[in-house]
């Protein structure tokens, strides 16, 4: 076969446009620059694409070059996730350097407040200065335990972090803007990662709509965990919403707005949205607040066989937007449940917190699975099933199977 | 007797192989020219065996578990940016075959 007749002309730069059944694609006129669209992705030497070459190859799981996962026992076990352990899902390429400039005239505009108004990166700094610790967690995280397959990446435990965030609070940004606006019902962030692809807004913007109420807890962030924030986490800049999934964390930062609707575009309207197998629709609930969850850390079918005798089971328990306040422990698949130890510094309710269960076993083969409740919810046995996999937060499926010689 | 049988069954299934095998090429052929040109899947995503160089969705070639199966309901349904080829009617569903049968056997190629 002669792949060579059809093979693609990358001078001729018109394959998004000029054929008419590609409207439904992207209506926009250039197509992506080859320099550009090979930026980040040749596959760097340790097995990552060149954008994330940084990571920790070992921690990581690749399930393509654009979503990639932590391993279950690689999450970091003093709290915080490391940043080069941390996973990768973007719904569009990281932006580079050259496309970001100079990270301190970064601009991002705050709309449907009092007084509207665009600040630079550097004047965000100079406006207020914060800590914070949330968790990063995908919607689809556990998708690979639903047995329909859900499109998507099938992530197991590991499209999770628990994150040291700095930046400024969205309350501070607001109280500059003169308050919100009335009418006002959502707080809706657009990244501007489309721009450099040249796709339709509509169809490719990253606008995320969340209760307003956000807002309080809110961060626009710079820093992640000590360092200034990765091109590929959302530098220079990042919505941070605390206790809402990893979608609502708007990366690359264009614009903050208080609005009376949710925003149009199709990453709200039609895409993260929980609804039954084989339905669909923008009448059915957005990814928005992360359910109560835990899973266990080590040991597990990655960490190897345990010997007999005294054992130490370590897992990451979140709340969701409500403080964690217990977790159990199973060593027999759910039969009988032992209350578990908090150990670590706490580091606010949208932080999760680490668990021990020291217990003694004997040669055998075991299931090991954690039950966290924050007061109000506690994680089901089973998986809520879903048409796309989101929101997965059933102890049975996230338990570990392990022997013990 | 039992030999011209067997020459028989012999002559009829390398024709068959043939004709699958000439099936089979055709249908890359025509799944190149689905993925590059119709319906530019070239434009966003990389497969070295395309000479695509796209940098919206995945690159194809690091897709684990990409199969037939796979390709055929991502791009019948979309997903996030990926337009909906089928549920659209952007491809026909034979085009959706071919392009499918195409990329599940161009992967890492």
């Amino acid at each position: 076969m002669n792949k060579n007749k059809t093979k693609l002309n990358l001078n001729r730069r018109n394959f998004l446009t000029g054929t008419a059944t590609l409207a439904g694609i992207a209506a926009t006129a250039s197509v992506v620059p080859i320099t550009i669209a090979n930026a980040n992705h040749s596959e760097g030497k340790k097995g990552l694409p060149d954008f994330i070459s940084w990571k920790d190859r070992d921690a990581l799981i690749v399930h393509s070059d654009k979503g990639i996962e932590t391993h279950r026992s690689a999450i970091g076990e003093s709290l915080v996730t490391p940043n080069r352990n941390i996973y990768i899902r973007n719904n569009m390429p990281t932006m580079t350097d050259a496309q970001i400039g100079d990270r301190k005239k970064w601009k991002v505009s705050i709309e449907g407040v009092k007084n509207p108004q665009t600040f630079t990166l550097a004047q965000l700094q100079k406006l207020g200065h914060e800590t914070m610790a949330t968790i990063l967690q995908c919607s689809g995280n556990g998708r690979g335990f639903f047995e329909h397959k859900p499109r998507g990446s099938q992530w197991k435990t590991g499209a999770a972090a628990c994150v040291l965030w700095t930046g400024v609070p969205m309350k501070t940004v607001v109280d500059a803007c003169g308050g919100i606006s009335g009418g006002a019902v959502y707080m809706t962030s657009e990244g501007v990662d489309h721009v450099p692809t040249g796709l339709d807004p509509k169809k490719a913007m990253i606008a995320r709509s969340v209760p307003k109420k956000v807002f309080k807890d809110a961060m626009l962030a710079w820093e992640m965990n000590g360092v200034p924030l990765p091109n590929a986490h959302g530098g220079p800049l990042r919505m941070v919403t605390p206790g809402y999934f990893g979608i609502n964390n708007v990366k690359h930062l264009g614009k903050v707005a208080f609005t009376v609707e949710q925003s149009s575009v199709k990453y709200m309207k039609k895409s993260y949205r929980i609804s039954p197998i084989g339905k669909k629709g923008s009448q059915y609930p957005s990814c928005w607040e992360m359910p109560v969850k835990s899973w266990i850390t080590r040991p597990t079918d990655e960490t190897g066989t345990v010997k007999a005798g005294k054992v130490q089971i370590v897992g990451v328990a979140m709340g969701g937007t409500k403080k964690v306040r217990s977790v159990k422990v199973s060593v027999d698949g759910g039969s009988s449940w032992k209350k578990a130890k908090f150990i670590g510094p706490n580091l606010g309710k949208f932080a999760w917190r680490q668990f021990v269960l020291e217990t003694t076993l004997s040669a055998g083969s075991y299931n090991i699975a954690s039950l966290a409740s924050n007061g109000a919810d506690k994680q089901p046995e089973l998986r809520m099933e879903n048409r796309r996999g989101y929101a997965h937060n059933g102890w049975k499926d996230h338990s570990v199977n392990i022997t013990v010689v | 007797m039992e030999i011209k049988k067997f020459l028989l069954i012999l002559t009829t299934s390398l024709i068959f192989n043939i004709q699958i095998s000439l099936a089979d090429d055709a249908k890359m052929i025509k799944g190149l020219e689905i993925f590059n040109e119709t319906a530019a899947c070239a434009a966003c995503h990389i497969l070295k065996a395309a000479g695509s160089e796209g940098n919206i969705g995945p690159n194809l070639d690091t897709v684990e578990g990409l199969n037939y199966d796979s390709v055929m309901d991502i791009v019948t349904h979309g997903l996030g940016v990926m337009p909906a080829f089928g549920e659209d009617e952007i491809l026909s569903k034979d085009e959706i075959d071919i392009v499918s049968f195409y990329v599940a056997n161009s992967v890492g190629k």
